[in-house]
């Protein structure tokens, strides 16, 4: 049996539906109000969780080599991957946007990748880190991933914008698709991870020292 | 929260019993501080007169150009929707179908459906497909990007104005006043206080 944290909802045999906020027993199966299936905690949370972080983290590997974009300046044909693309925009004078977008597709998945599997393996083994900070952590996950989607919608704008044949066009490239992959998938990893699993496996005296 | 006698924390499951709040009060866990619910006060006019203005403001974004580009004596000029559609083709179907999903479709859903909920709490009209309304929003939020993609807009325009004269067109501005309005309606958005209206109107 799985231990559940102190005074909480599944301790009691009460589960909290996520789709109405409605606190029912957990034999109904069904959240009695929304319908929405009933359970303490998400099926699978980690499991399912890891899986998807672990497909991110391979396919992460493509969308930072294959180019995002193929640029051609005068018959000259050029190949932009992410990082590239930012060194470019350095290059360029616009340093404060070459950050913004060094920050949204750089920073944020790494960031993402490293909170995710902190946080998997805090469940396991005893966690180097409070409570209140690993929480701090998910919410931040939550919040930031989705920037990371700057750099396809840029991509986008420009092959849309920019298409005047030799003279200078933009093509979109295999990474992008990749890159959209991973950012995907991990939202849908931070989404399956249910944080109350993190009280479950906490040491009793640190649930009351932060009540 | 009238009707309920426990809540839990989505956060850390912690069982409370449930608190009344005034309006423009928040309920907060007394574990790990997530904010439960927040009721604001004129919740339900101010949800609907955003997520109209919203939907108005994103319907005047797909009427005119969202950026001009210059250069040697070529123009080009795009709209928003072309922004997604301009990446159908090859390989790149998948690409363009989700960058209109989360630009475009996702927040307009969004705010529709939240109209939708609106007029059922109202009238009681569309009361059988309610709940998966509900469910539908909850899941629709985090894939829309609206904002996002105005960063996406600035950064392509960065990128560009070094070797070319940019216009920003009047679409980009009214897409900027869509995402804000859009915005608002997300931070107007609470499943308590939704399912508080449907329960009272339920009782009536």
């Amino acid at each position: 049996m799985t231990k559940y944290s102190k005074n909480s909802a599944a301790a009691a045999g009460l589960a909290n539906c996520l789709g109405c906020g409605l606190v029912s027993p957990v034999e109904k199966k069904q959240c009695p109000r929304c319908h929405a299936p009933l359970n303490l905690r998400k099926p699978y949370s980690l499991q399912l969780s890891l899986a998807l972080l672990i497909t991110a983290f391979i396919i992460y590997i493509p969308a930072n080599l294959v180019p995002i974009m193929i640029t051609e300046k005068l018959a000259k044909v050029e190949y932009v991957t992410i990082l590239g693309g930012i060194i470019e925009l350095w290059q360029d004078g616009s340093e404060p946007i070459a950050v913004v977008v060094f920050v949204a597709s750089v920073l944020v998945p790494i960031i993402k990748f490293i909170i995710l599997f902190l946080l998997y393996f805090s469940v396991r083994f005893a966690p180097g880190m409070s409570i209140t900070k690993r929480m701090m952590l998910f919410k931040l996950t939550h919040l930031i991933g989705r920037w990371s989607m700057v750099d396809i919608f840029v991509m986008a704008v420009l092959v849309a914008l920019i298409q005047m044949n030799h003279f200078l066009s933009v093509l979109p490239g295999g990474g992008a698709i990749a890159f959209a992959a991973v950012i995907i998938l991990t939202i849908f990893a931070a989404n399956s991870f249910d944080p109350r699993i993190l009280w479950d496996n906490l040491p009793q005296s640190d649930v009351d020292e932060n009540k | 929260m009238s009707g309920l006698q426990h809540i839990a924390c989505d956060l850390c499951d912690l069982l409370i019993a449930a608190p009344t709040i005034e309006v423009g009060q928040c309920a907060l866990c007394p574990r790990c501080k997530h904010k439960i619910s927040r009721l604001r006060p004129n919740a339900f006019v101010s949800l609907f007169a955003y997520a109209v203005t919203g939907l108005v403001l994103l319907v005047l974004a797909n009427s005119f150009g969202l950026m001009q580009f210059k250069l040697a004596g070529n123009v080009a000029q795009i709209t928003l929707w072309q922004s997604a559609s301009e990446l159908y083709f090859d390989a790149y179907k998948i690409l363009s179908v989700l960058v209109f999903l989360f630009t475009i479709f996702f927040p307009a859903l969004v705010l529709l459906m939240i109209i939708m909920f609106l007029i059922t709490i109202k009238t009681g009209i569309g009361k059988f497909y309610m709940t998966s309304l509900l469910r539908l929003i909850f899941t629709l939020i985090p894939w829309s990007m609206a904002e996002v993609f105005i960063v996406g807009i600035i950064v392509s325009l960065v990128k560009l104005v070094t070797i070319a004269q940019m216009h920003l067109g009047w679409s980009f501005w009214a897409y900027t006043a869509f995402a804000f309005c859009y915005l608002k309606v997300l931070s107007l958005v609470d499943r308590y206080q939704f399912w508080h209206w449907i329960e009272g109107w339920q009782h009536d």
